[in-house]
């Protein structure tokens, strides 16, 4: 288990140095000069060139690289050119939305997609399985601006729901409305991924041995079902669902500035359309950072869950 | 990812591949499908040649005209928010679209297969090849997207550089797992025996054995590219108006929701029915050729 932890934390290494050299360069192509903006207009070249050095921008970039992890560490990621703010700020106030979004979508999509595949699995080949097998391919293919812009022209359009913003916290109920539309559309492409992977496992462990011994015993279909397949068909099913949040993270950045939620994802968006650099760094350094550790959570959770994973590397 | 896992079957044989085909176009759904996304991509390529009209020619007139308004009679799906023909923004918008996807899955997947082909065939390669694609793997596609835009700029350079990129791990992936198979047939043996050169029995031997079998998982990459690309182009970030693509049209069209949904509506519909076949059509091959998956 420990070789396990280990081995994932040095894979995660390259990546999160992968993330912040992006961040970095981000920096880097800022069209205007850090040392010209910081010494005010009135400052003389003298001046400009001491406060080059006081930044250490005359020193070589590896160097400039160096003193940028020094303050990525210390949370520091610059301050937005547009509002002005610290980025730590910006992303402090955006991290909750995106994060409520995420929960919302997955308290919904994530019981339904294992209830789908479950119900598929356990009629394998009739109709019902056809169906719901043609349902979530659908739910793969379909573009998720296209649910968000059919809810907005039909419920939101209608009066029936608010669309635009996030009105209060999560419980207060102009809160609560304001989050069901979003979180229908970024629900909506999840249940399909999540419904044929637990067909797949699901059929899988229904044809175990444990399974059929159990259907020997003589123990009713539903509890079978229940409690030797879809408990053991699970595992994996947990770590898929994980794994997909960098599917869901995508259609939450597309979520988001469809409804105006105000999240990390629409904030990169809009970031890098109006050019501000350190703002965009700091978005997708956070959306990285998140993705990861959530991968890192989930890859342990495996391993625990099921215990022949840890053993069979080391 | 347990389907990377299965045994393929030796695709090079003629007999094999024969059956494969007879059983997808048996599927009714995989057939319609396949035929479909021929007509398509046939009505892409000669768009310049079959649209009715020149779709960056606006007329103001016919402004956000409706599919069979008076106004716009002459036109088969109406007219959008600057008067621009319907019929001819789809066939350019699909188009750049499938162009988009396609260089995509060429490029990248041409460069996942290289290097999972040469993570096969070369041992010392493996660890750190199968590495650089577990770092790739671990970003998701869309902050690929994002950092592309924010480095470069938006517009379709970085679009496509994105989506070539994502295309990377996926394919080396699954090329590493079918030209892994391959190497242990008894004809590599018997080439390395007759003493081929290391670039013949890459090139002659295991990649044109590899190629059917990748070329199957390139089609199921493509629908994701092709959601991606649009996606981006969505949001802002590729394709920039007035370029007629199929992600930016349905987004310009969003400002006129009420007044004219068609606008944003058709584009959205024709990227859901390309994906969907590209998706049923690769799900279609993957169980003709997987022999465990087809039970």
């Amino acid at each position: 288990m420990a070789r396990h932890i280990a081995h994932r934390l040095v894979i995660s290494l390259p990546v999160l140095l992968g993330v912040l050299l992006i961040g970095f360069l981000l920096l880097q192509v800022v069209p205007t000069d850090p040392a010209t903006v910081s010494a005010g207009p009135s400052a003389s070249r003298a001046d400009v060139e001491a406060i080059r050095q006081q930044m250490g921008l005359d020193k070589p970039l590896w160097m400039q690289f160096g003193r940028y992890l020094g303050r990525v560490l210390q949370f520091d990621l610059g301050r937005s050119m547009i509002s002005n703010r610290a980025v730590s700020e910006e992303i402090a106030l955006t991290l909750g939305p995106t994060v409520e979004l995420m929960l919302a979508c997955l308290t919904w999509a994530a019981p339904l997609g294992i209830l789908l595949g479950t119900l598929a699995a356990r009629r394998h080949g009739s109709w019902i399985d056809r169906t719901i097998m043609a349902v979530s391919v659908m739910g793969v293919s379909v573009p998720v601006f296209w649910i968000g812009l059919l809810l907005i022209q039909n419920v939101g359009g209608a009066g029936w729901l608010p669309f635009q913003g996030r009105d209060g916290p999560l419980w207060s109920l102009a809160g609560l409305k304001s989050i069901i539309l979003p979180a229908i559309t970024l629900g909506s492409v999840f249940v399909g991924p999540v419904a044929r992977m637990t067909r797949t496992s699901m059929l899988e462990t229904l044809a175990a041995d444990y399974v059929r011994t159990a259907r020997a015993k003589g123990i009713s279909d539903w509890r079978v079902t229940m409690h030797h397949g879809l408990r053991n068909a699970l595992i994996p099913v947990v770590t898929l669902i994980g794994l997909q949040i960098g599917f869901l993270l995508g259609g939450s950045v597309v979520t988001e500035t469809m409804f105006a939620w105000p999240g990390v994802g629409r904030m990169a968006v809009g970031a890098i359309t109006s050019s501000d650099f350190p703002l965009a760094q700091g978005a997708i350094m956070i959306l990285a950072v998140g993705f990861l550790s959530v991968n890192l959570l989930v890859d342990l959770l495996y391993a625990w869950l099921d215990p022949r994973i840890g053993t069979a590397r080391s | 990812m347990s389907e990377l896992a299965v045994e393929l079957p030796d695709s090079s044989d003629p007999r094999v591949r024969s059956t494969a085909l007879k059983r997808i176009f048996k599927d009714p759904a995989a057939a319609a499908a396949a035929l479909f996304l021929f007509a398509i991509i046939v009505a892409a390529i000669i768009a310049p040649w079959i649209a009715p009209s020149d779709p960056y020619a606006n007329n103001l007139r016919l402004r956000l005209c409706p599919i069979g308004g008076a106004r716009c009679s002459s036109l088969l799906l109406g007219a959008d928010q600057q008067g621009r023909d319907m019929v001819s923004r789809l066939l350019f918008g699909l188009r750049s679209t499938l162009g988009l996807g396609f260089t995509a899955v060429i490029v990248g997947g041409g460069i996942g297969a290289t290097l999972g082909l040469l993570a096969a065939y070369y041992r010392r390669l493996e660890t750190p090849i199968m590495r650089l694609v577990d770092v790739l793997l671990s970003f998701p596609p869309i902050l690929f997207g994002l950092a592309i835009a924010a480095v470069i700029g938006t517009g379709l350079g970085g679009l496509v550089i994105a989506l070539c990129i994502t295309s990377i791990p996926t394919i080396a992936r699954i090329s590493r797992g079918i030209a892994q198979q391959v190497m242990q047939q008894e004809y590599m043996e018997a080439g390395r025996a007759a003493g081929s050169s290391d670039l013949t029995l890459l090139w002659r031997y295991l990649a044109a054995n590899c190629w059917p079998v990748i070329m199957i998982y390139m089609t199921l990459q493509l629908g994701q590219a092709i959601l991606l690309g649009a996606a981006l182009s969505f949001l802002g970030l590729g394709a920039q108006p007035p370029v007629a693509e199929l992600g930016s049209m349905a987004a310009d069209g969003r400002k006129f929701l009420t007044l004219a949904p068609h606008v944003s509506t058709l584009p959205c519909a024709v990227i859901f029915l390309v994906v969907l076949a590209f998706n049923v059509l690769g799900d279609a091959l993957r169980d003709a050729l997987d022999p465990q998956l087809r039970q």
